[in-house]
This record gives C-alpha cells, sequence and structure tokens, in this order.
C-alpha cells in the first residue's frame, strides 16, 4: 500500500515537473532571447548593430523654475523633475553652492540637468537613444549598483522590469533543477549526460573559482 | 527520427549548458539586489624599485595595457586591467585589475618608482557578478587583456548560442505533444504579451 502511495506521488510529481519545464519555457522564451541577443550585443561592441545602438540624439534647453522644495537634496531633484516634467531613475546627485546637478535615466535616454538655485533657472541636456540601444538598455536597466552602495531605485516601472528578471532568473534555475530529476530517469541516457555535465561544471567552474 | 535527435540533442546540450545557465541566472539576484562597499582594501602593501616603462606618461591603448602589464608582473599582480590613467599633476600611473576571486588597484608613483598595491578578495556572488558582466560593453579597445578573459568571452558567446538552440528545439519538442498544445499555446502567447506590454511601455 506505502509502495503504491509513493509511487503515485512520485509520477504525479514527476508530471508536474515535466509539465513546468515547458510551461515556464514557453512562458519565459521571449524574454531569454531579450537577454540572449542582448548580451551578444553588449559583449561584441564591435559588430555593426552594436555600433549602430550607440546613435543618439542630443539636444539642450533651458526652462526657470519655481525654488525647489524639499527636505532633503533628493526630494528637491524630485520636485525640479516634476517641474520639468521629467521621469525616471535618478544618478548623479551632487549639489554645489548655489547649483544642484543630477541625472535622470530611461532605457529610451537620460537628461542631465544642472539647476541654478540663485537665478531659479535649469539647463536640461537629453540624449534620446535609438530602438536599438533602448533594447540593449533592457539587458542592464536595474536602477542599482552592487559596487555603488548608495544607488537605489526610484522609478516604479524599474521595479517592475527588476521583478521581471528576477522571475526570468528563478525560472531558469527551476528549469534547470526540474531538468536534472528528468534527465535523471532515463537511465539510458545517465552515463553520457553525466559526462556531458561534469564538462560543463568543470569548465564552468575553472571560470568561478578563479584558479588561474 | 528529427525528434529523437532534437530531443537528445536538447538534452545533452542544456546538460553542458546548465552551469552556464546556473551562472548567469543566480547572478541576476546580486545584480538586481546585492550591494558591496567598494574601496575596503583587505591588503595595502607598497613596492619599491619598479622598472617603470620610460615612455609610461604617453602610452594609450594596447600600449598602456603593456606597461601596465610590466608593472603587474614586478608586483605579482594578475587580471584583466580595466583602464589606466596617467595623472600628469602628480606623474601616478593608476590602474585597477579584476579577475573573479580579486580586485586590486595599483597606484605607482613614476618619479619615486614605487607602487602601491591594494587588494580585496571578492566573494562567490561577486564572483559570478564578475562573469556575469564580462567581457562587457566598456573599453572594448582593450578588453581582453587578459586571456582567461578572452576565454570566458567564447563561453558566454556559447552560452547565448546554445540557449537559443535549446528555447526553439524546446518548442520544437514542446509542439510534438499534441496534448499540450493549447496550455502551451495560452502561456506562450502570455509570455509574448508580457514582454511587449514591459517593452512598449519601457521603451517611451
Amino acid at each position: 500500500m506505502w509502495g503504491v502511495s509513493l509511487s503515485s506521488s512520485t509520477r504525479v510529481l514527476e508530471t508536474w515537473n515535466r509539465k513546468l519545464h515547458f510551461y515556464l519555457g514557453l512562458y519565459f522564451v521571449f524574454f531569454l532571447w531579450l537577454f540572449s541577443l542582448t548580451g551578444l550585443m553588449l559583449n561584441h561592441g564591435q559588430w555593426l548593430v552594436s555600433l549602430a545602438a550607440n546613435a543618439r540624439v542630443e539636444t539642450r534647453y533651458d526652462r526657470a523654475i519655481a525654488l525647489p522644495v524639499g527636505s532633503t537634496d533628493m526630494d528637491r531633484v524630485r520636485d525640479v523633475m516634476r517641474q520639468l516634467g521629467l521621469v525616471g531613475e535618478i544618478e548623479g546627485v551632487s549639489r554645489q553652492p548655489g547649483s544642484l546637478q543630477f541625472s535622470v535615466n530611461r532605457p529610451s535616454g537620460s537628461s542631465q540637468v544642472k539647476v541654478n538655485l540663485e537665478e531659479l533657472h535649469a539647463s536640461v541636456q537629453p540624449f534620446e537613444n535609438s530602438h536599438l540601444s533602448r533594447f540593449r538598455n533592457l539587458h542592464t536597466f536595474s536602477g542599482s549598483r552592487y559596487n555603488q552602495p548608495a544607488s537605489e531605485r526610484d522609478w516604479g516601472l524599474t521595479t517592475v522590469w527588476v521583478f521581471a528578471m528576477d522571475a526570468v532568473a528563478a525560472g531558469v534555475v527551476v528549469m534547470i533543477l526540474g531538468s536534472y530529476l528528468m534527465w535523471w530517469r532515463l537511465k539510458a541516457k545517465r552515463r553520457l549526460g553525466l559526462v556531458v555535465l561534469l564538462a560543463g561544471v568543470v569548465a564552468c567552474g575553472w571560470f568561478v573559482s578563479g584558479w588561474f | 527520427m528529427l525528434y529523437r535527435w532534437t530531443r537528445d540533442l536538447h538534452l545533452y546540450g542544456g546538460l553542458f549548458l546548465s552551469p552556464f545557465l546556473l551562472v548567469f541566472a543566480v547572478s541576476v539576484f546580486f545584480l538586481n539586489h546585492g550591494k558591496v562597499a567598494p574601496g575596503q582594501w583587505m591588503s595595502v602593501e607598497t613596492v619599491q624599485n619598479v622598472q617603470v616603462p620610460v615612455d609610461i606618461d604617453r602610452v594609450q591603448g594596447q600600449e598602456a595595457i603593456a606597461a601596465g602589464q610590466t608593472i603587474m608582473r614586478q608586483v605579482g599582480v594578475d587580471g584583466e586591467i580595466g583602464f589606466t590613467r596617467f595623472v600628469r599633476q602628480t606623474r601616478h600611473f593608476i590602474f585597477p585589475v579584476s579577475k573573479p576571486g580579486m580586485e586590486a588597484s595599483i597606484d605607482v608613483d613614476v618619479g619615486a618608482r614605487a607602487a602601491i598595491v591594494s587588494r580585496r578578495q571578492t566573494g562567490l556572488w561577486e564572483r559570478v557578478a564578475y562573469l556575469h558582466k564580462m567581457p562587457g560593453p566598456h573599453n572594448v579597445a582593450i578588453r581582453g587583456n587578459w586571456p582567461p578573459t578572452n576565454a570566458w568571452r567564447v563561453f558566454a558567446d556559447l552560452t547565448v548560442y546554445l540557449a537559443l538552440f535549446i528555447t526553439i528545439s524546446g518548442i520544437y519538442l514542446w509542439w510534438a505533444i499534441r496534448a499540450e498544445r493549447r496550455a502551451g499555446v495560452v502561456l506562450l502567447s502570455a509570455g509574448f504579451l508580457t514582454i511587449v506590454g514591459c517593452v512598449v511601455v519601457l521603451f517611451h
């Protein structure tokens, strides 16, 4: 009785593991293609498609603003952004006597803003990225840099995109772990599979270990 | 016949690829959410009597990399040079060096022929994040100045090409299972609409 029950639950687990493998794969396949193609573009800056992605349109304008309000520089930056109608990730905030500088970044472009707090006007230099550049930027657009502890996400859409990136990564991990289980159940494929897997582990482990 | 070959290649290609994909996938969490304090060196040592290339104040690009590597051999540091910088006012030649497990900064006082070598060990999270970002889009002209970086470039590309093959062959294998076609089409469509929604919103 116990053996039947165990066998039955194992079969259910295996069935759902198999379903999960291709359901996750089908749901995330377009994301995987996006990250694969943008990854190639990032690693091959000399390719024509990557060079074409570097094109961008630069403009410049000046605008009078009201005195930015807020108790911190970030609050004042947000107030200036509201007045100028800018949205995106805030980076590089620097405060000098009488001036405030920052940049606002999105996959579609960025704006460098210099605010003269005495004359109450802002000089804005927007950069509009090409569509290829926007596509490439999706690979790296997280609003956070691990080696810059002060960097934080401050745009809602970045948080949504980061959630999508995390979900793709988690989905890939689940699919891989599930695939090991499916492979191990195929007794005829175990030996060659083990050789191939070990080759991958050794090659990858060599780089991760740093033993060179 | 085609189905059987595709299934076997999907299986074995996927097994070889899996450690690399795990590195890229797991490092995403650290790249998106991790934080480390930069410049927290674990050791700082001064090396005297460094043989400094005579034209170090003029060299650029690959020549500057070669000058940096000449100094690295003398101070016992190995890895990829990020960039080089010569500060004319102080006559210092400065460059960062990194590899999985280690980050260093080398500051050469050209006049005194002394090099200050600052080192920091990096943990597993930073190692995988480093590999995820290598070789990357920056300083293309000098990237790959350390042989393992070029070797990793090959494996990073291979990961992409194999991932493309695995996903395309996976779609073929799924389509062969008639009972799963309807659910699969729903999920494929849902994934397509999700990414289109994200891209449309983020593109503007």
